[in-house]
């Protein structure tokens, strides 16, 4: 008789264990992380994005439509910290693949300008504790990559790529 | 004529010939007393209820044979053959426990008491103790597990009549003690209004009852009966503390702390000779798993009744909810599933809703009941958000019901009903709406056993500046006991419901959705029809089935108007719902452990597009055990509803992931004590719901309750 109850038991176990937890997160392609904005915003500023390059910025060439991967939608003047997600919104998505320079980049234009001139970079990602070359990003496909941090302090500006002001 | 009319409604107490009482003490089988027992005289309307000390007495019982029928829910009903000759009688009863309810006495189904294995039609009832038991502050939490019932979000589905109407009309009437409480502008249903302390039982007709009740009773009836006032003084105190348990992926934690939700019931009863008054407090709060999900509700309820004699009186009836909640539509996305979009944040919704009803109540010969219902009901809801959405809605309703038995054998219940609406709102504009009903259904009882019910009602609406509508509903069923334990029943009825004024006159956008009136909208009708039977192998099994079938016109849905891209509201389809229907009470040591079954197949067809109706589940399946052991009982409840074939296809696509849907497994687990054998008047329980923290949606966009958490305690003085 006790025998009986155990095995009812161990199928009703059996039945909950098997049942999956329902609806899950979609998971998609892209990053994720933290944008933390030290000191005062430069008055100059009309727009700031979170952008991506596929290839390193070695010359004023590489600032160019092509090389463009991703461009996060504006993040508000005046931010101190930042979480974005590349999933949730974009002007330009991203897909997977492996990017050689994500960077918060500042524009004096209110337009979304192409020209190299027009920005400034705030922040750089870096890998890990490196901070001698901008960390190369990597997505699996359907990956979200996460923990993508970057420091943008305006009292210490990281390395501006060729082609600036 | 009219002379007849105004001397039942004037004079009331007509000199009643000598007439005598009948009384005594109702026990269960070991001497203790039983309170509340239903008493009353076969054929007539005369009755009484047990008090405390399990009493009864029924007065102004005229010389000759009756037939007097006790019932409770929980115990066997008896029915006792009396005869009254020229003195009162005393009568004292014992009665069994029967834990299986068929012999239920319900008053929804022919707006008069009846046996439900005396219906035509399926009917069901959820009892006081199982609000208590299940740590119930919502209403639709026990909805959820009856038979034949679905929800998507507040708006509730009988055997797939509703879908989802974005909260601006249903098919299902919700009356507290008969009378309809929706509101006046979208015709919903707050659940949480009445407070769950106050509640007797609900009464729940499953198929189209418009023959009774008009329009919006299409899909069936929901009728919450309020407990009656006792005659000894009642101090109530409930309070309730509960906890949301953290989201299953750490990707939905939106909230540093964990969420809570707590309840506070302050109420009082008392009598003075022939006044009795009940009254509560009720607050709630819901911190809500959701962001946006909370809310904060005030809640009082009155209940008073002056008793002019044995043969009339008045209850008079407020109830009043003042509410400020956030604003949640639907999620972000699915990996931020309980937050909504950075647009709809920090919206919230602050609502005032205030009933007052009137129910008079007239024994005007010893076959002759007249009930007179009067109801107004004021709501007034603002959004807090850029759109400043505001309504403020009045309905006005009275209705004249005559319960009249021409014989121990046939019972005429005849009505007449009107009722106004005026709205006054930036959304729907300030129109108005007059109904006008008039009602008669006839039961006929043989000695077969046989009853056979056949009834009509017609309706005349006006709505503001369209047309007017006119319908007539008929009905009929039978029921027939084939054995003491085989009863068979059958009823065909049609059904319609008027669009609402939400439905047809809305003009407004929320979170980008863009809804546009629609003036050229026609009522929907259905005609019903559903066989059945239940049958008691022993005092321990019971089982119900039922066969149902019904047929739509001018289907009113929601949907997409493709010159212009809007929303609105419009007669799109013809539609089928079939199905099946299996219940079954099952007990084991003498009624100690109880189990309840029920499964419900409904194929849902939109017969214009040849697809399923949207948001109905194929599969219902419940199942809820329950023991007890002393002063302890245990429970748990299980519902699966399968993955509903089609939903909105236009708002999923407008939600990032919307069409994410699965299907449903829930399981509740609960367990109490009652000190009451130790002298104390307290109750504890403790309930576990979503155990299993399974993540599903009724609605697109919107993840249902998680697991949590919560302590009730009940104490009666």
């Amino acid at each position: 008789m006790g025998k009986k109850y155990l095995n009812i038991s161990y199928l009703i176990i059996l039945f909950f264990s098997g049942c999956d937890k329902g609806i899950s997160p979609e998971e998609q392609t892209g990053f994720s992380g933290a944008i933390t904005f030290l000191g005062e915003w430069p008055d100059s500023v009309a727009r700031t994005h979170l952008v991506v390059f596929k290839d390193p910025l070695n010359s004023i060439n590489d600032f160019n439509a092509f090389n463009l991967r991703y461009v996060s939608l504006e993040i508000p003047y005046g931010t101190r910290t930042y979480k974005y997600n590349s999933a949730d919104s974009a002007y330009v998505p991203i897909n997977a693949g492996v990017y050689s320079y994500v960077a918060v980049a500042q524009s004096k234009t209110p337009a979304l300008s192409l020209e190299r001139k027009d920005w400034v970079v705030a922040g750089l990602y870096y890998a890990g504790n490196n901070i001698t070359k901008p960390g190369v990003l990597a997505i699996p496909e359907n990956t979200m990559v996460r923990d993508i941090n970057i420091i943008a302090d305006f009292n210490n500006p990281p390395p501006q790529p060729p082609g600036g002001d | 004529m009219r002379f007849l009319f105004l001397s039942i409604i004037i004079f009331p107490i007509l000199s009643f010939a000598q007439t005598f009482s009948v009384n005594g003490v109702v026990t269960d089988t070991e001497g203790n007393p039983l309170s509340g027992v239903n008493v009353y005289l076969e054929g007539g309307e005369k009755g009484s209820a047990a008090d405390q000390n399990g009493f009864y007495e029924i007065k102004n019982v005229p010389p000759g044979s009756h037939a007097l029928t006790f019932s409770i829910i929980g115990y066997k009903s008896k029915k006792i053959n009396i005869i009254i000759e020229n003195k009162d009688l005393e009568l004292s009863v014992s009665l069994e426990m029967a834990p299986i309810q068929s012999d239920q006495v319900i008053v929804t189904a022919g707006k008069y008491e009846q046996k439900i294995s005396e219906l035509p039609v399926s009917a069901d009832v959820i009892p006081a103790s199982e609000l208590s038991e299940k740590n119930v502050i919502n209403l639709k939490e026990v909805l959820r597990y009856t038979p034949g019932i679905n929800m998507v979000e507040d708006q509730i589905s009988i055997r797939g009549s509703s879908g989802y109407s974005r909260g601006a009309g249903t098919r299902v009437l919700t009356a507290i003690d008969g009378i309809p409480f929706y509101t006046g502008d979208t015709g919903e249903i707050i659940w949480e209004a009445v407070p769950a302390t106050q509640i007797e039982r609900i009464e729940i007709i499953k198929g189209a009852a418009s023959s009774l009740y008009g329009s919006t009773a299409i899909g069936g009836v929901i009728n919450i009966i309020t407990k009656d006032i006792p005659e000894e003084p009642k101090t109530y105190i409930r309070t309730l503390i509960g906890l949301w348990d953290k989201p299953s992926y750490s990707q939905w934690d939106w909230s540093d702390e964990y969420r809570t939700f707590s309840g506070l019931t302050l109420g009082q009863s008392f009598r003075l000779e022939n006044f009795g008054v009940s009254f509560s407090f009720t607050h709630l709060n819901d911190m809500n798993y959701k962001q946006s999900g909370f809310f904060n509700r005030y809640i009082g309820f009155l209940k008073s009744e002056y008793k002019f004699s044995d043969a009339s009186s008045i209850i008079l009836f407020a109830n009043s909810m003042n509410h400020r909640a956030g604003n949640f539509l639907y999620w972000k996305d699915s990996r931020n599933a309980l937050i909504p979009p950075d647009a709809d944040q920090g919206q919230t919704t602050k609502a005032n809703r205030l009933m007052l009803g009137l129910l008079y109540k007239l024994v005007a010969a010893d076959n002759i009941l007249i009930n007179v219902r009067s109801s107004f009901y004021r709501t007034h809801w603002l959004d807090e958000t850029s759109s400043h959405n505001s309504s403020t809605s009045r309905l006005y309703r009275t209705e004249l019901q005559m319960n009249l038995s021409l014989s121990n054998n046939i019972m005429l219940v005849s009505g007449i009903e009107g009722v106004y609406s005026n709205v006054r709102s930036n959304i729907f504009g300030n129109p108005d709406a007059k109904v006008f009903g008039l009602y008669t259904q006839a039961d006929f009882k043989f000695d077969f056993p046989f009853t056979a019910s056949v009834g009509f009602r017609y309706d005349y609406s006006k709505l503001f500046s369209i047309n007017s509508f006119s319908d007539f509903s008929p009905k009929a069923g039978l029921n027939y006991s084939l054995s003491n334990n085989l009863v068979l029943r059958s009823s065909f009825g049609t059904g319609f419901r008027a669009p609402s004024l939400a439905e047809t006159f809305t003009s407004t956008t929320a979170s980008g959705i863009t809804v546009k009136p629609n003036p050229l909208l026609k009522p929907e009708k259905s005609i019903s029809a559903e066989i059945g039977f239940n049958y008691r192998l022993n005092e321990n099994v019971n089982l119900d089935a039922a066969l149902f079938n019904n047929e739509f016109y001018d289907f009113i849905e929601a949907s997409i108007d493709p010159a212009d891209r809007l929303v609105f509201f419009n007669n799109v389809t013809r539609a089928r719902i079939q199905g099946y229907e299996l219940n079954s009470k099952i007990n084991f040591f003498q009624g100690n452990l109880n189990f309840s079954l029920g499964y419900t197949y409904l194929w849902g067809r939109d017969l214009q597009k040849e697809k399923a109706l949207k948001y109905r589940p194929r599969h219902l399946f419940y199942i809820s055990g329950n023991y007890t052991f002393h002063n302890f009982e245990a429970g748990a409840d299980f519902r699966y509803w399968s993955r509903v074939e089609e939903i909105d296809d236009e708002l999923a696509s407008f939600i990032r992931d919307g069409e994410k849907r699965v299907e449903v497994y829930v399981l509740d687990l609960r367990g109490g004590y009652n000190f009451l054998s130790l002298g104390l008047p307290l109750r504890i329980s403790l309930n576990a719901d979503n155990i299993l923290n399974y993540n599903y949606v009724e609605l697109v966009g919107n993840i249902a309750p998680i697991r949590n958490y919560s302590v009730n305690l009940e104490l009666l003085l």
